[in-house]
């Protein structure tokens, strides 16, 4: 009980100051480098006074720490700010039109885009976490039990196959034959669930090689461990040695993979899968947003995605620390 | 063994015949991955430098006349153009060969770049612990929060991207994961008997550092680099997908499958061969480098 | 021939190791043995001779890449080697038992020590109800002497020490009632009074439950304290069986004939195993002087939500060394030794007290005024395969400690090198090469020479010659005393090895939980130590002598206490066999009571005062 406190405690107070960090490099990020969003938003053909204006009203001259400050304010009251670029009735602004016409007061508020694109993300991800479990899961254990024979070199050869297939070629060619060559699934954009799983399958072949290699070192460094040995001359079976002594051994930095390196895979490729699929989650949100400049949608996402990794990183050494008491001291 | 006479419990020795970088090289050429990976990589090296000369064939030559032929041998193919050409006549052999040459020199660029920072980093903090390391820790970590291909698109989205640019941006995402290794690797090793000899013979630190424990540690990190290289290729794939990688006219992996994506229903060579061959050479990559990173673990647990 | 049931008949037993390339290596030959019930055989042997991979085909466990070529091992008439897995897994466990010589890593980790024991149990027995069950292993876990079963019983394998684990293996082997256990080497790693205590238990416990045991150690010693006969094993082949007293008394076989004379003697050598030349003390120089030495680690206190509690690794060392005498520092684990260690070396500074080397207090000197004094006193550590660095070759790692000092030229520094490796007796060939094919004796011989080359005054020994076998800490001793003779070097050795410090050192302490009990010449430490807790050290240790101090009188009970809760008053009162009330009370600091020798005991204290007169303290004059 005391431990779970100290535990929480600590690492709360640690995954804040991170959380903070990463959106102060994000803000400083975002503002050093060239790019202006005033720029994009009112179009180029705008007079500078206007621009020069209307960045003043967003706030965007002031120093960056001034800015930080404000804007770790507004989110301690859980406002994530309103979009540089989307109006709220889903469109997106940013023509060449004067500067008269850009509606401020009608700006998206981030919470809204971020709550209309997650599900979809959410839907996304877990499906191609599904899909590669199911390809990783009996194969890494089969390898990892059986570390001299050939289920062995068959994950061996296969992992580096995987790993080797760049997701953007492969979107590619998944969509050429399942879908313009077969029409067997749909492909670009939304309608409907079915719409998931070719991204998805695209995030299994990303994920599924890091699972196979992990469950199967794990495994089989684990069954080498003196106890399994010694178990079986003590009177206990192989097969209750395995699965009661050996998987639960191994799952410990299993946890650690499946929590952390997962979604941190998973963090980077949505993005990118959803882009190349044009599924409208969270990911084609933010890359869209970084092209055009829209900080407050950037800064969320970022925000967002860390405290996700942060949270996941504690519930995950949590529970390690559960299962194996060692590391409670 | 010592004298029975021993009132206490002594530790055994471990033995280690030769150091850790030779010998999980000499592990890994024994495998047969790691020698199939060598072959393919050495033989697409040797087509890279040699082919498109031996064909006569140029990257960038418009043959208008030759458009959209697909590869070889199926039907409407032609001699020398082995793998096609695309909506320009432009060869697609030559070209993803190239794309090749280029997606390896970034790759390899940026992973020695992010190496030497992150190693010299992570050393630093492994090695004098205290307020110093863990403020670069949670450097790392927040860094590591951060997706490589955000990161990407806000540096490199904004003007012209050079092969130097992104070869930085990749440096800056990457040094993280290799100041974490080092640190680890330092922390570990600096426990070791023979820094503890050296430290009594009145070594200085930064002496122990340079001298003593990098020699050790660093050659592993640095053959598992290898996989990096491949991993650093992908990227270079995706930004040139995205349009923030190196631009047109040099050919690179990403432009020419986004180009080629337009003509998917019916020139579907164009996007998907070029990479094919990407696919191939990676595979290489990464057999050697898992070869070399099994060979590592086998050789830190004790085994073989 | 005894008329007592035969449990177990092994009969031409031979065992093969394939090896991946060339022939297989035979790792038995033709072993046989007879073992009736009630019985206790030992099996010694060196490392190599097979032993290991004999006690493991005594339970039918031999696994690829070793194979039984030929034999037969009857069990109550049936072969085991022919009997089906199945029938054989029935028997493992619950007529059959194995103790290892690791008991830290017999058990699963993640799961509490007394939840396993449960899971065997019900195993073997699938009628036992869970409830049942455990109320069996709390019987036993009480019976073995375990302290607050039921608190152990839902604790970690890591919470036990080796000890305990140890005894809570024999009571998992034992519980199921066996026909018969083997025991692999069980006491090697443990402290010698542990060791002693757990012998002593198996020794009880046969009785009680009537097991036959075969007993397998690599020390004669051990072997001769607990077993009824005794097989040698040489080479894979049995050359002697004899019952353990005659054998000992007369060998019939040379090759045991070797290993009892190798066996070192404490008592029964006599002057011969003293060492070199011992002048009288008052007259020396001091080289050496620890006075009151304590180091202090804060660790996080578990009970409290940000507490810290400390662990007092040393609390008050001090002894003096003097020119060119070996002083040795002996103790088990968890004494001290190794932080002391560290402290002399100025590896980490004391949190009080003073260390003089030639009348200079190094504890608080920063690094670089240390570095002018390094090369008068140097370290030697254990380990040889880790004590020099892999990947610099021998000339270079020698010269290091010239590099570091500064002011040599090349050519000097190379001269130097060279005749300090002719010195310790290292070829000059391997000058330029690594230390890859190095022997552990010759890498030993690396690490002096790198010491040596400094010209250093006093010499530490952190259990340097550990590691090494007999011969060669024969050989590494008498270069020591060379070196000794011809530059005056003073010794200060930490070993757990008693044999080894009867042979060399002319003064001795022990130590316990971070202070030394007792600090006497050679002579008086073995033949009349004060202190109870040397008297429990030496009657413990396991001999194939006549020893003076018997096992009854002085034998300790349970484990030494926390570091981190030390009880008040003589820390040692909670084991010692003599304990009175003034040791609950009061501390106490050493006393002399010989010319040079001094204990921390009210014993000798009391003693004294029945005569009339006080010990004077050890502050008021160390000479």
């Amino acid at each position: 009980m005391i431990f779970a406190l100290d535990f929480f405690l600590r690492r709360l107070s640690q995954g804040i100051v991170i959380v903070v960090l990463v959106a102060l490099l994000i803000f400083t990020l975002l503002r050093v480098v060239p790019g202006d969003p005033v720029r994009i938003m009112l179009g180029p053909m705008t007079a500078p006074s206007v621009m020069e204006a209307t960045a003043k009203k967003l706030g965007l001259r002031d120093p960056i720490p001034v800015q930080f400050g404000r804007y770790l304010l507004q989110v301690a009251h859980g406002d994530l700010g309103h979009s540089f670029i989307r109006s709220a009735q889903g469109g997106s602004t940013g023509g060449s039109r004067g500067g008269n016409t850009f509606d401020t007061e009608n700006r998206a508020p981030v919470v809204e885009l971020i709550r209309s694109t997650v599900p979809y993300s959410l839907l996304l991800a877990g499906l191609g976490v599904l899909f590669s479990l199911i390809i990783a899961v009996p194969i890494g254990l089969a390898a990892g039990l059986n570390s001299s024979r050939w289920p062995y070199r068959v994950a061996l050869y296969l992992s580096a196959v995987l790993v080797s297939l760049p997701n953007v070629w492969l979107g590619v060619v998944f969509i050429l034959i399942f879908s313009a060559r077969t029409g067997w699934l749909p492909a670009i954009g939304y309608q409907g669930p079915s719409y998931a799983i070719l991204p998805a399958l695209v995030l299994a072949v990303e994920l599924a090689p890091v699972m196979i290699r992990a469950i199967s070192v794990s495994v089989a460094a684990n069954l080498l461990e003196n106890y399994v040995a010694v178990g079986q001359v003590r009177g206990l079976s192989r097969y209750r040695m395995i699965t009661w002594h050996v998987l639960r051994n191994a799952s410990i930095p299993l946890l650690n993979l499946l929590g952390v390196q997962i979604v941190g895979i998973l963090l980077g490729s949505l993005f990118v899968v959803e882009y190349i699929f044009n599924y409208p989650g969270i990911g084609l949100l933010m890359i869209n947003a970084v092209f055009q400049r829209d900080f407050p949608i950037i800064q969320a996402v970022a925000i967002l995605a860390c405290t996700v990794l942060v949270c996941i990183n504690i519930l995950v050494d949590f529970a390690a620390t559960n299962i194996d008491r060692r590391l409670q001291y | 063994m010592a004298s029975d006479l021993t009132i206490g419990a002594a530790r055994p020795a471990r033995k280690r015949s030769m150091g850790l970088g030779a010998g999980m090289l000499v592990q890994a050429w024994r495998t047969a991955e790691f020698k199939v990976g060598l072959v393919v990589f050495i033989g697409l090296m040797l087509i890279s430098i040699f082919g498109p000369d031996l064909l006569g064939l140029s990257a960038t030559r418009f043959d208008v006349a030759a458009r959209f032929l697909p590869p070889m041998p199926l039907d409407g193919s032609r001699w020398p153009h082995l793998l096609g050409t695309d909506q320009l006549g432009r060869d697609l052999f030559v070209r993803s060969f190239i794309g090749l040459r280029n997606a390896l020199v970034i790759g390899v660029t940026s992973v020695i770049g992010m190496f030497l920072v992150g190693s010299l980093v992570g050393m630093v903090a492994g090695y004098w612990s205290g307020w110093v390391s863990l403020v670069l820790m949670r450097l790392t970590d927040a860094q590591m929060s951060i997706p490589v291909i955000i990161l990407a698109i806000t540096i490199l989205g904004v003007s012209r991207p050079t092969p130097a640019s992104i070869i930085l941006v990749l440096i800056l995402a990457g040094w993280p994961a290799y100041a974490r290794f080092a640190r680890s690797a330092t922390l570990s090793e600096r426990r070791r008997e023979y820094v503890k000899g050296a430290q009594i013979l009145g070594a200085m630190d930064p002496r122990i550092l340079f001298v003593h424990i990098a020699p050790n540690i660093l050659p592993p990190i640095a053959f598992v680099a290898i996989l990096d290289v491949a991993r650093m290729m992908i990227f270079e794939a995706i930004f040139g997908f995205i349009g923030i990688g190196v631009q047109p006219p040099t050919p690179t992996f990403g432009t020419i499958i986004a180009d080629g994506m337009k003509y998917l229903i019916n020139a579907w060579w164009i996007t998907t061969i070029p990479g094919l061959l990407l696919a191939i050479s990676l595979c290489s990559i990464n057999l050697m480098g898992g070869a070399l990173e099994r060979a590592r673990n086998k050789r830190l647990q004790g085994v073989g | 021939m005894s008329t007592r049931k035969v449990v177990l008949e092994v009969k031409g037993l031979s065992v093969q190791l394939q090896r991946e390339e060339g022939p297989a290596a035979q790792i038995l030959s033709d072993v046989a043995l007879t073992l009736a019930q009630d019985e206790v055989i030992g099996i010694i042997g060196e490392s190599g001779s097979g032993k290991t991979v004999l006690s493991r085909a005594l339970v039918n466990w031999v696994r690829a890449p070793l194979r039984v070529t030929s034999g037969s091992l009857l069990y109550r008439g049936r072969d085991l080697f022919r009997l089906p897995e199945s029938e054989m897994q029935r028997l493992r466990g619950r007529e059959i038992a194995y103790i290892g010589s690791d008991p830290g890593s017999a058990l699963d980790p993640t799961l509490p020590v007394g939840n396993q024991i449960v899971e065997k149990l019900c195993a073997i027995n699938p009628s036992l109800t869970k409830s049942e069950a455990t109320a069996q292993a709390l019987r036993v876990l009480d019976a073995v002497r375990i302290p607050s079963p039921k608190q152990r019983f839902h604790e970690f394998p890591f919470q036990f020490s080796g000890g305990m684990m140890q005894r809570a293996m024999i009571v998992d082997a034992l519980v199921t009632n066996p026909a018969f256990l083997v025991a692999d080497n069980i006491t090697q790693p443990l402290d010698v009074t542990v060791a002693a205590q757990i012998l002593r238990l198996l020794r009880e416990l046969q009785r009680d439950f009537n097991t036959a045991i075969i007993f397998v150690s690599s020390a004669l010693g051990v072997v001769n304290e607990i077993a009824d006969s005794v097989l040698v094993l040489a080479s894979g082949k049995v050359v002697e069986e004899q019952p353990v007293r005659s054998l000992v008394a007369a060998p019939e076989h040379d090759y045991t004939r070797q290993l009892i004379r190798d066996v070192p003697r404490i008592w029964s050598d006599g002057g011969a195993s003293g060492p070199v030349s011992a002048e009288p003390a008052g007259e020396r120089e001091t080289v050496l002087s620890v006075r009151d030495v304590a180091k202090f680690y804060e660790v996080r206190d578990r009970r409290r939500l940000f507490g810290r509690r400390t662990v007092q690794a040393v609390r008050g060392v001090t002894f003096d060394a003097y020119k060119g005498e070996n002083l040795g520092i002996v103790g088990e684990s968890g004494c001290g030794k190794s932080t002391l260690s560290r402290l002399l070396s100025h590896l980490e500074a004391p949190d009080r007290g003073q260390i003089l080397f030639k009348g200079q207090d190094i504890a608080h000197m920063s690094s670089k005024q240390i570095l002018a004094l390094r090369h008068r006193f140097q370290l030697l550590l254990q380990d040889p395969y880790n004590a020099i660095p892999p990947h610099l070759n021998i000339g270079r790692t020698i010269a290091e400690a010239l590099l570091v000092h500064g002011g040599l030229r090349r050519k000097e520094i190379d001269e130097r090198v060279r005749s300090t490796m002719a010195e310790v007796g290292l070829p000059a060939e391997i000058h330029d090469s690594l230390p890859v094919g190095l022997s552990a004796g010759q890498r030993q011989r690396v690490n002096i020479a790198r010491a040596m080359v400094l010209d250093p005054e006093l010499l530490i020994l952190d259990e340097t010659l550990s590691a090494l076998d007999q011969v060669e800490q024969g050989k590494l001793l008498a270069l020591f005393e060379r070196l000794q003779v011809r530059r005056g070097i003073t010794y200060v050795y930490i070993t757990h090895d008693l044999s080894m410090v009867r042979r060399v050192c002319n003064r001795i302490a022990v130590m316990y939980l971070g202070r030394i009990v007792e600090l006497a010449t050679n002579e008086a430490t073995f033949f009349n130590p004060s202190h109870p807790y040397t008297r429990a050290l030496l009657s413990a240790v396991p001999v194939i002598e006549e020893r003076p101090y018997k096992a009854e009188t002085y034998l300790l009970e349970g484990e030494p206490p926390d570091p981190i809760d030390i009880p008040p008053g003589c820390t040692f009162r909670t084991r010692c066999p003599f304990a009175f009330d003034r040791c609950a009370a009061e501390d106490p600091i050493l006393l002399r009571r010989g010319p040079a020798d001094f204990a921390a005991c009210h014993l000798g204290d009391e003693a004294a005062a029945r005569e009339g007169r006080s010990l004077p303290r050890v502050f008021e004059s160390t000479r």
